[in-house]
């Protein structure tokens, strides 16, 4: 429900509310804190990726119900590894911050029409549930950062372990959520 | 029709970017893309933990399904869910013609249940488009969907114009009511002293004057008699743009209203009302009656009228009534019958009362199309040419033709009909 049917993706622009303003501004600029925290760490960010990346962002903020934002976030990632050679720095937790941010937004100005104006009880259960996964992603960031200067060595274990645990996550979230539910009665 | 919990792009985007670079970040041994994968994994992980599972149920009401027109009624939009998972509800109730909405845009959101203000404009007969109601999980993770349910009727009443008629009524031939008759009768106004005749009551009696004269004599008064006010309503055509009540007003809309104001002025007189549609899409006739109920009956009447065609039209259309009653008819004029019918009605014995409802500004441009096109402007300055012409052959034939002012609009022609009503005359059978 992210557009009124009648209208186009531009002239729905005009319709916002006040918080679906504050919500497409926010898809719009957290690429820019990523490439923000890349160019803190790398000292520069090169101009043709950062307007993609930012073109990106704007047709993300225009649909905010595709799939756009997986390319974007995507992106933002490649160049983040291709650039950043310093791993634990604080750039790190600013540029999974804008990421959360990102995805939280896009998330966000898909649960109603863009003239709705949200009530204070979404706003205040989003922001604190922002808050929550920050807070998750900066204990996450000081795990890394702990670990940051202790070496592991590449062993088969840990690599097996941690795959295995990747794919158990990943075949519990197709389980739990994107496997095709049977439709409602009609 | 219901969709389902649906998985949205969002769960998509946090299950895939997350698991692809924590992978990644694995495989090349890079904590930092772990942890920009962290927040995505989290979130898609929470939409996944907390996915609905029952559907939710909506129920959508509209608190009013009859009022006037320019009053406001609220749709409530309730949902029940279950197992407690819906998290943000968001409503579009798409705008329907002739009314006001609050929110202005018809979007609402909320976690619990949601309404809508509805404010109709005009009268009518309107179908309410039930909201599209979408209800989504944490995070935005699932997103469910309805929109099936069935348009809901409001109807829509017109609001009478201001109307009061001051001058005695013309012929009045009914049994009881408060119009004084010309006979005299068992009624409360004077009329004399008078003889005492076999049949007479006993409380009648003027002791007085028997006493005075030495034979009994008796108090006599007038009749009490109801009228028959026939209203007809040309719904041929309907001419000009209608804005709601707050706005332009179009023939049909004066018509509509002015029947209304008339019928509800007679009817709290006492009178009898009957009501007529001139070819509206559906017949429409109220049969006469009196009454407050009655005034109701006439105006649902009046919301159903929808403009229609000359197909439509009886070959001679049946007020049942009898010579003596007033019939109103309510026009632009634009139609030829609805004028022929007003000359036979008259040639009958009817008192016929013409209001024409031609918006003002109709007189200058095709009101229904005011575009640029050159012949069109002509073709509808030739008509109205003709409908002077028409109108002063109505008026020849002794049908008087008012425009619709409210208040006082009928006293002139009234006061003349009364007038013509005391004298002799000769109809047609």
């Amino acid at each position: 429900m992210s557009d009124t049917p009648e209208l186009g993706r531009i002239a729905v622009l005009r319709t916002l509310s006040l918080w679906h303003r504050a919500l497409r501004l926010a898809i719009l600029l957290a690429p820019g804190v990523v490439l923000a925290a890349i160019a803190i760490d790398a000292g520069q960010v090169s101009p043709p990726v950062a307007i993609g990346l930012m073109l990106l962002a704007a047709i993300s903020a225009l649909v905010p119900d595709g799939n756009m934002g997986v390319l974007t976030v995507l992106l933002l990632a490649w160049y983040w590894a291709a650039t950043i050679d310093r791993p634990t720095s604080g750039a790190t937790l600013l540029a999974a911050l804008g990421i959360l941010v990102f995805h939280t937004a896009l998330a966000a100005s898909t649960v109603a029409p863009p003239a709705a104006v949200w009530s204070r009880s979404m706003q205040r259960r989003w922001a604190r549930r922002t808050i929550t996964v920050g807070v998750a992603t900066t204990a996450a960031w000081l795990a890394a950062r702990s670990l940051g200067s202790a070496s592991i060595d590449g062993r088969a274990a840990v690599l097996s372990a941690a795959l295995v645990g990747l794919a158990a996550a990943a075949v519990w979230i197709r389980h739990r959520g994107l496997a095709r539910l049977p439709e409602g009665p009609r | 029709m219901t969709s389902g919990w649906q998985p949205t792009a969002a769960l998509v985007r946090g299950a895939t970017c997350g698991l692809v670079l924590a992978l990644v970040g694995i495989l090349v041994r890079r904590v930092d893309v772990v942890v920009i994968a962290v927040p995505l994994l989290v979130t898609a992980a929470w939409s996944a933990w907390a996915k609905p599972g029952v559907e939710p149920t909506v129920t959508q009401q509209l608190d009013h399904p009859v009022l006037r027109e320019g009053d406001t009624t609220t749709l409530r939009i309730h949902i029940d869910d279950a197992d407690d998972r819906t998290e943000d509800i968001a409503a579009y109730l798409p705008m329907p013609r002739f009314a006001e909405l609050d929110p202005p845009q018809g979007t609402v959101t909320g976690t619990d249940d949601l309404s809508i203000a509805v404010r109709i404009t005009r009268w009518g007969r309107h179908l309410i488009t039930p909201a599209h109601v979408v209800a989504s999980s944490a995070w935005a993770g699932f997103r469910w969907t309805r929109d099936d349910d069935a348009p809901q009727s409001l109807v829509a009443l017109p609001t009478p114009a201001v109307f009061d008629a001051v001058p005695p009524p013309a012929l009045a031939r009914g049994l009881v009511g408060l119009n004084r008759a010309s006979r005299p009768g068992s009624g409360t106004e004077f009329a004399g002293i008078r003889p005492f005749q076999a049949g007479d009551r006993l409380r009648r009696i003027h002791w007085p004057r028997s006493l005075r004269s030495g034979t009994l004599h008796v108090t006599s008064t007038w009749a009490e008699e109801d009228r028959h006010v026939a209203i007809v309503v040309d719904a041929y055509i309907e001419v000009g743009e209608s804005d709601g009540i707050d706005g332009r007003a179009s023939s049909l809309d004066t018509a509509v209203r002015a029947a209304g104001a008339i019928a509800e002025h007679h009817l709290r007189r006492g009178e009898r009302v009957s009501l007529q549609v001139l070819g509206a899409r559906r017949r429409l006739r109220v049969p006469p009656a009196s009454g407050v109920a009655h005034l109701r009956r006439i105006l649902d009447r009046l919301t159903a009228i929808e403009p229609g065609s000359a197909d439509t039209v009886e070959s001679r259309l049946r007020l049942g009534v009898d010579p003596g009653a007033l019939v109103v008819l309510l026009s632009p004029l634009v139609a030829t019958t609805p004028l022929e019918r007003a000359i036979d009605w008259t040639a009958r014995g009817f008192t016929v009362v013409v209001i024409d409802t031609l918006p003002p500004g109709a007189h200058d441009d095709d009101p229904a199309q005011p575009d640029d096109d050159p012949y069109r402007t002509l073709a509808w300055r030739i008509r109205l040419l003709e409908r002077d012409r028409e109108v002063r052959r109505v008026q020849r034939a002794g049908v008087p033709v008012v425009p619709w002012r409210g208040p006082g609009s009928l006293d002139e022609v009234l006061r003349g009909a009364h007038r013509r009503s005391r004298g002799p005359r000769m109809v047609q059978r």
